[in-house]
């Protein structure tokens, strides 16, 4: 009886194993892919010799952070990996960066599977800041994973730039060495709600549906704060379960309640179903906007049911977010344009087109290069001072952290991007709305 | 049922205790390993060794709990993370929310998971094999279900810890090494529960259950009120603990505390040290979490970690079906007496 269990036991972690570790193949090749680096490295480090004056120092940086390499974050975790990669391929292949005193400086890095779960993230993050010498540590994917890494960066005083995790309440914790790369969660989605009041200021009616997740229950909380302050009216305010599939009882709730506008949603699949279902029952709304989905290219795949959903988003590659329009705002301008990231970003992973994850990979390296620049060394007290100190424009966007002892660290320069999915000769594809300076096309209202 | 229990009859009474011997040597043997485990950060002077330890005394807790339904009453509990997420959320709740101290806000998860299993343990311990085994994970995924609605625990929000708290316990530093000692104690505590219960009478009512429960009645075992009160016996350090572990995270959710994956480690863990023994669960959890730590920071296997866990596990079970303590006191009989 015990050796029949025990097998079962073992056959369903063996199961579990190959279920959670189903894209190990995939993971490896974009996180332990340094080669570049190497390779550039080296003519920078043979060329020195050939000069008269002295060679100048190179000092090898090490970047830490976990990936989820398996488990349920690995999609996102791995593009954001990738983002980051690519930041650093580039700097090293640039022949590092180059302090006043003449010292270059490379990158390297060092990262582990965190799993997607809290388990082993404070072990793994102390491994990097003790054992393998980080001197400066990305957040792993999502705010659950970030919250328990931020505990360790915080006690070896390691500056930490984090990326893909929105919550506001890890930076309202008295940190002081945490940086957030994201606009919060409670600024994600209160830009729909000024786009709907610009739309039509009429509305009053509002409805939010949304996943009864972390970040999706903090966006929204959020929102409807906000909304509710402008005058609005919320008719209808309810979570469904990450797992839900028929959103009928949803969709009736809604039909009864008769709102101007729909806000929510959660993830992709979610997200993804719900939209599809509204068409399906022809509901009649004017206004949808939901979390995460609509930026996806995949959502194309609803047709009809994707025209006119609109979707916040971290970053998206038609956001004009360029040296010019930094010139034009009078702010400093650092790094490459997005139109750049995109070719630079395909052209290393086999065309594979970059997502706001992969954006955001990418900007918390360059965060971090910024502030070793202006601080002029790698030292972590001088780095962190340089990035309470940013106030810039960057490919991604506005960056700028709140200094107060209250939300050390949180974001408050960034701001969504929020697109629509329109019709665009016969094809659908997706524009950006809102802000308006960041506008490739008029929103359409009432959606098709 | 139990009908497969009575066609064998008591043939895996060589796990009972040798109470004619020298029990407390193999107590000692089991809390000497524990001690030393406890020690080698300080011997190694390295914050990672703490982390490392920390993580398998965890799991040395978590299983030697288990170990009390599991191995002795012979109940497979496949949501006993319940337990640990259910006990560190009302800790939790009372140290950041309510502003207790940690060691009172450990008392109290203690408590509410022991109150817990006592009331499910009324309820569902009349079930046997899968039935109960099935009625443990839709009780977990209540739990979660409940939690994730429950907005005084902040619902799918979870609740954060200010970080200003550590500073009550000499700084984050000092606090994580506390954590860690307090991780400590709480092991050698749990163990020693776990070995007085095996070798008292309470817990030869609990073997004389997993043999054969209905001639267990027969001989004057009150069954129900036995496995009730294992059930809470098995409750109460994983809810200590639960408070310990999310104190050191900073942060609670629902998903990762009340993760069905955790529970099917310990069971795991129990199964491969050898269940219905006292060393067992702790061998079990040092080899589990050795090898998978070592797997995850490895260069060469960092990347396959999973896969070649997996197939490790497979191995072990395959050659080593009574897990290692039995497959040592089967294969060295004058080890009984010491492996206990």
């Amino acid at each position: 009886m015990n050796r029949k269990l025990l097998v079962i036991l073992m056959l369903l972690m063996v199961s579990l194993f190959v279920a959670c570790g189903g894209d190990d193949a995939a993971a490896p090749a974009a996180v332990d892919e340094p080669a570049p680096a190497e390779e550039s490295a080296a003519p920078a480090e043979e060329a020195a010799p050939e000069e008269a004056a002295p060679a100048p120092e190179t000092q090898t940086i090490v970047v830490g952070y976990t990936a989820s390499q398996t488990g349920s974050q690995n999609v996102s975790s791995t593009r954001q990996v990738n983002g980051l990669m690519l930041w650093m391929n580039q700097v090293n292949a640039a022949g590092g960066l180059e302090l006043s005193d003449g010292t270059k400086i490379m990158f390297d890095h060092v990262s582990y599977d965190d799993e997607s779960n809290t388990d082993r993230v404070q072990e793994l993050y102390t491994r990097m800041a003790t054992e393998d010498d980080a001197t400066f540590l990305i957040s792993p994917y999502s705010s659950g994973l970030t919250a328990a890494a931020a505990v360790i960066a915080e006690q070896y005083g390691k500056v930490m730039v984090t990326t893909g995790a929105a919550s506001d309440s890890t930076y309202q914790q008295g940190l002081t060495t945490v940086f957030q790369a994201y606009t919060p969660a409670s600024r994600y989605l209160t830009g729909a709600v000024d786009l709907l009041a610009q739309l039509d200021p009429t509305v009053k009616k509002l409805a939010f549906v949304y996943e009864n997740s972390k970040f999706s229950t903090d966006v929204v909380n959020a929102a409807k704060a906000y909304a509710e302050s402008l005058g609005y009216e919320v008719v209808l305010h309810e979570g469904y379960d990450p797992e839900t599939t028929d959103f009928g009882p949803f969709i009736n709730k809604l039909q009864d309640a008769a709102p101007d506008a729909i806000l929510g949603g959660g993830h992709f699949q979610d997200g993804s179903t719900f939209a599809r279902q509204i068409n399906e029952k022809n509901l009649e709304v004017n206004f949808l906007t939901l979390l995460v989905a609509p930026p996806e290219p995949d959502f194309a795949d609803l047709g009809d049911a994707a025209l006119g959903v609109i979707g916040p988003s971290q970053w998206e590659p038609q956001a004009a977010f360029t040296k010019a329009s930094a010139d034009e705002a009078g702010m400093e301008f650092y790094g490459i344009e997005s139109d750049q990231f995109v070719i630079d970003y395909e052209a290393a992973y086999d065309g594979e087109e970059p997502s706001y994850h992969s954006a955001g990979g990418y900007a918390a390296g360059l965060l971090l290069e910024k502030a070793i620049v202006d601080a002029d060394s790698t030292d972590p007290v001088k780095v962190a001072a340089a990035l309470d100190a940013m106030d810039l424009l960057t490919f991604f966007g506005h960056i700028k952290f709140d200094t107060t002892a209250e939300s050390h660290g949180l974001q408050i320069g960034h701001s969504m991007v929020y697109i629509q999915w329109q019709e665009d000769g016969g094809n659908l594809g997706k524009q950006v709305v809102w802000p308006a300076e960041g506008a490739t096309a008029d929103a359409l209202y009432p959606m098709p | 049922m139990s009908e497969n229990k009575v066609a064998a009859p008591a043939k895996k009474l060589r796990f009972m205790p040798q109470l004619a011997g020298r029990p407390y040597l193999g107590l000692s043997l089991t809390l000497a390993v524990i001690v030393i485990m406890i020690l080698w950060p300080l011997v190694t002077g390295k914050d990672i060794t703490r982390e490392t330890v920390f993580t398998i005394l965890l799991s040395v807790t978590l299983a030697s709990s288990l170990n009390i339904l599991l191995g002795y009453t012979g109940y497979v509990s496949f949501g006993h993370v319940v337990f640990f997420g259910l006990g560190g959320y009302v800790g939790f709740y009372l140290l950041a929310i309510q502003g207790w101290s940690l060691w009172m806000a450990m008392l109290a998860g203690g408590l509410s998971s022991a109150l817990l299993a006592y009331l499910l343990g009324r309820a569902i311990l009349r079930l046997r094999g899968a039935y109960f085994a099935l009625a443990t994970i839709g009780i977990n995924e209540a739990m979660r279900a409940f939690i994730n609605n429950f907005k005084p625990f902040g619902g799918p929000i979870g609740m954060t810890l200010n970080f200003q708290v550590y500073r009550d316990y000499g700084g984050a530093s000092q606090a994580l090494w506390m954590v860690f000692y307090t991780m400590g104690a709480l092991t050698l505590l749990a163990v020693t529960v776990s070995f007085f219960v095996r070798t008292s009478k309470f817990g030869l009512g609990l073997l004389a259950i997993r043999e054969d429960e209905d001639a267990a009645e027969v001989m004057g075992v009150v069954a129900p009120k036995a496995k009730t009160w294992a059930y809470v016996l098995s409750a109460i350090f994983p809810g200590i603990i639960g408070v310990l572990f999310f104190f050191k995270n900073g942060s609670i959710e629902p998903a990762p505390a009340f993760r069905l994956h955790f529970s099917i480690e310990t069971i795991v863990m129990v199964m491969l040290g050898g269940q219905g023994t006292v060393l067992g669960p702790v061998v079990g959890s040092g080899l589990y979490q050795g090898i998978r730590g070592y797997l995850l920071t490895s260069a060469i296997f960092k990347n396959i970690q999973l896969a070649v866990a997996g197939g490790l596990l497979l191995l072990i079970v395959l050659f080593v079906p009574d897990g290692v303590i039995g497959w040592l006191r089967h294969r060295f009989p004058f080890l009984r007496r010491v492996l206990q």
